[in-house]
């Protein structure tokens, strides 16, 4: 018999079960769940009678709704439930439990589970992440709705579509869809940095390791300093490196800064050997210096090239590099000036570059404090600060987000909870 | 060979150090205007006799932090949300409850104590308690809480001028030793009040709840767990050591004088003839710091396990709108415990004795639960408790539960005894 419209599963807990004949076979205790064809669906109810737990199969569940719930089967025929872990159930299991809700991209706790009629299946269709699914466990939904109604405000319904949701228990993940796991990928890396430190460490890991490398690089260094090497620390290396190598060389080197020797030698060993040299060389600089700061990765051309020229090898170029808007123009490695995306933009394509290069720019050697490399950036209002050496070769560039951190104030950092 | 010891064991120590933290820092909020004020109270009115009640108090209070601090390195998760994942809606709303009238009544206790300490310095409450509030909340909302946190921590080290004052009292020091090991009873609703508050003001519901977050918080690893036990050890003995100290202090200055205490500055100005004036500006300093820093942690710790555990939005950067049961129960904590002070001629010792009694009567069911998860194999794998520490933590509940009713009767019918 299928279920019409949706429910809440709080609303059937310790409701008899009659069978055929009418008599009692005991209260509803819990719901198997199993994996269906778009929903998670209900395969089966768990009784409980003088303290025993019997199974009913949903084949031989008859009338399923909030007044009455009937079983097919007699009463003598109904089987034992043996307790077990392999199984999911959504009191046992769900219930209270921490979850992912993909599209408010936060972590949210279960106050109540919604089923739904789907042709002769009850599916999970939602989780009651709200006041109203707390007050319905608490069994005063009813009353406190009165009360709301003389306040002359309205319970606000708060439910998310299963189909939203990412359980975080990895038991649950086989009941996790398609769809969660995507727009995970597409939320703002501060966003997943925020799930991540919202959690319990395992969840946290656990979660971090269910990321694309590519997201997860982007996150990572969204994090505080001693939660990212906790996590890079309980990876396994090869998802460690992938994770490592596709980070800002800058961050990457602050975080393998962090690490005990072994661990980052390791880790330094399978990375593309190209971005293990720009880690290295970081690597070299104290961290609360301008060279411990700065990033290799940036856009320099010869004074010789046109404008045509330069836009072409910036087209190349740009997808690797952090800071864009500042062309660097050096010559024998040692830096002449600097332009702007936006004088490319505005002479016209046969000029060359030395031509309309700023030569009069402010740089800071890699030894300068970064107190005094974010004081420059703001004096000047820069975008970013060439770094370079005696030779006046050009090191690194400090970007503004680099230095962010020591302007503003340790609260606004980001770290997560208060107390 | 010898070189290569000296740094194994110094990296021990830099393991240390990176551990430790939680305990110690728990242990110095342990110490909050009501512990202050119960245990001057105490030594004032019992002299030296209550010192016993220590010793099984330290016990009692390692035995149950380590359990907190078990909990929180294992599972890396908070007690409220133990408890709501474990036990359901039902029983953490009733937890929570209960932990909101408790933290309700020691946050008026934090207030009253700076309402005291600065009537110490001759500043009118009217003026400092509606001040100090602002300022806390001022503060935590504006987010740059962390700092000052760290500076009272820091002016937590004064709470060692108590025993530095212990040694200048010239207490007899084997009377000390003696009752501090000889237990003394006497039949009568204020020594067992006094002793239940002792009890209820070192061994706290919220401190269990605060602890074991942040050890979670900190991420501290399986492996290093024996470093925590350290550092949630040694912040007890600090704990009670300090308090040793107090009830010391007050035994010599006060309780032959016959000096009975009914306010809190009172405390401090009955010192001024015996101890000297640098005794009353270091009792009413201690005080004014150890209430600022409860009053500005108690609510806050409040409002994030209500919350974390009701799955509400939390952070002090959110507004009304996106955290509103959070900012509701952070400032209503911190509004109505400023206004009660207020009242004229509020008895304000008695209201901070009374949040200790309170505190004391609501422990019990924090640690039966505590227990039930700690013992709980498949929370705990193989960090169960051993059946000793069930012993004692079963030997800690029972005695709270017999001195709790025990003095209800007592102050319910006098006329028993």
């Amino acid at each position: 018999m299928p279920l019409f419209g949706e429910l809440f599963v709080s609303e059937l807990l310790k409701k008899p079960v009659l069978d055929p004949k009418g008599d009692e076979l005991g209260i509803v205790k819990d719901f198997v769940v199993i994996k269906g064809t778009s929903l998670p669906r209900v395969s089966a109810l768990i009784l409980e009678e003088r303290k025993k737990l019997y199974c009913i199969e949903w084949e031989n569940v008859g009338i399923f709704n909030r007044r009455i719930i009937s079983s097919k089967v007699y009463s003598p025929r109904v089987e034992p439930y043996k307790p077990s872990d392999e199984i999911l159930m959504i009191v046992r299991d769900i219930f209270d439990k921490q979850i992912v809700d993909a599209n408010g991209a936060k972590v949210v706790r279960v106050n109540d589970v919604q089923l739904e009629g789907q042709n002769n299946d009850a599916c999970v269709s939602g989780v009651d992440i709200g006041m109203r699914g707390i007050l319905r466990r608490l069994g005063i939904e009813r009353k406190s709705e009165k009360v709301y109604r003389w306040l002359g405000k309205t319970l606000p319904q708060n439910i998310i579509r299963w189909s939203f949701i990412q359980p975080l228990e990895p038991k649950l993940s086989v009941l996790s869809l398609a769809i969660p796991k995507q727009m995970i990928s597409d939320m703002h890396p501060a966003d997943i940095a925020d799930i991540i430190s919202g959690l319990p460490h395992e969840q946290g890991i656990a979660f971090f390791k269910g990321l694309e490398p590519n997201v997860a690089a982007e996150a990572l260094p969204e994090l505080d300093d001693d939660l990212q090497k906790a996590i890079i620390e309980d990876v396994d290396k090869d998802y460690a490196s992938e994770v490592v190598e596709r980070m800002p060389p800058d961050e990457a080197a602050d975080l393998i800064a962090d690490l005990e020797t072994d661990k980052a030698q390791e880790i330094l060993e399978l990375i593309e050997e190209e971005e293990a040299q720009d880690i290295q060389e970081l690597l070299a600089h104290e961290e609360d210096t301008a060279g411990g700061l700065m990033t290799n990765q940036f856009i320099a051309y010869g004074p010789d090239i046109t404008i045509e020229q330069a836009i072409e090898n910036f087209k190349v170029d740009a997808p690797e590099v952090e800071t864009l808007y500042y062309i660097y123009i050096v010559e024998d490695e040692k830096l002449k000036g600097v332009t702007t995306l936006r004088e490319l933009i505005l002479h016209s394509p046969h000029v060359l570059l030395s031509d309309i290069m700023e030569t009069k720019l402010k740089t800071v050697s890699p030894n300068t404090d970064q107190q005094i490399v974010a004081e420059t950036i703001s004096k000047y209002n820069l975008l970013a600060i060439p770094v370079v050496d005696d030779e006046e070769e050009l090191l690194g560039v400090v970007t503004i987000d680099d230095v962010m951190e020591v302007l503003l104030p340790p609260s606004s950092r980001r770290k997560r909870r208060a107390v | 060979m010898r070189r290569r010891k000296v740094i194994v064991t110094w990296k021990k120590f830099l393991l240390f150090l990176a551990i430790i933290g939680p305990g110690i820092i728990t242990a110095s909020i342990d110490n909050d205007a009501s512990g202050i004020t119960t245990y001057s109270v105490a030594g004032a009115r019992y002299g030296n006799m209550l010192l016993w009640t220590l010793v099984p108090t330290t016990v009692a209070l390692i035995v149950v932090q380590e359990m907190a601090a078990r909990m929180g390195v294992i599972t890396g998760k908070g007690l409220s949300d133990l408890i709501r994942e474990n036990y359901g809606v039902r029983a953490t709303f009733f937890m929570m409850v209960i932990l909101l009238i408790a933290n309700f009544g020691t946050t008026v206790a934090e207030f009253a104590g700076w309402a005291a300490s600065m009537e110490i310095f001759g500043l009118s409450k009217y003026v400092m308690v509606p001040l100090g509030a602002f300022f806390i909340w001022i503060l935590v909302t504006r987010g740059s809480y962390r700092v000052v946190e760290t500076v009272l921590l820091g002016a937590c080290l004064l709470y060692f001028g108590y025993v530095i004052s212990g040694f200048l009292a010239k207490p007899e020091w084997g009377e000390v030793l003696h009752s501090t090991i000889v237990p003394k009873v006497k039949i009568e609703p204020e020594f067992t009040m006094l002793s239940i508050a002792i009890i209820g003001t070192t061994i706290t519901p919220w401190m269990q709840f605060y602890l074991q977050s942040s050890i979670a918080e900190k991420g501290i690893k399986k492996k290093d767990y024996k470093y925590s036990k350290l550092d949630v050890t040694v912040g007890c003995l600090i704990t009670n050591i300090i308090a040793f100290f107090i009830i010391v202090t007050c035994a010599k200055t006060l309780f032959p004088q016959g000096i009975r205490i009914n306010e809190a500055h009172e405390a401090a100005l009955a010192l001024k003839p015996f101890a000297g004036d640098y005794a009353a500006a270091f009792f009413g300093i201690s005080l004014a710091n150890a209430s600022i820093l409860g009053a500005i942690i108690v609510p806050l710790a409040t409002a994030y396990y209500i919350c974390e555990a009701m799955g509400w939005e939390t952070g002090i950067n959110k507004s009304f709108e996106e955290a509103p049961q959070f900012m509701w129960i952070y400032t209503a904590l911190i509004v109505i415990s400023s206004l009660l002070v207020l009242i004229p001629d509020a008895p304000l010792v008695l209201l901070m004795v009374l949040s200790s009694v309170l505190n004391g009567i609501l422990l019990p069911f924090v640690l039966i639960f505590a227990l039930s998860l700690i013992n709980n194999k498949k929370i705990m794998g193989d960090y169960i408790n051993t059946k000793m520490h069930n012993y004692i933590s079963w030997a800690t509940i029972v005695t709270l539960i017999v001195l709790t009713s025990a003095w209800l009767v007592m102050a319910v019918v006098p006329d028993l005894i």
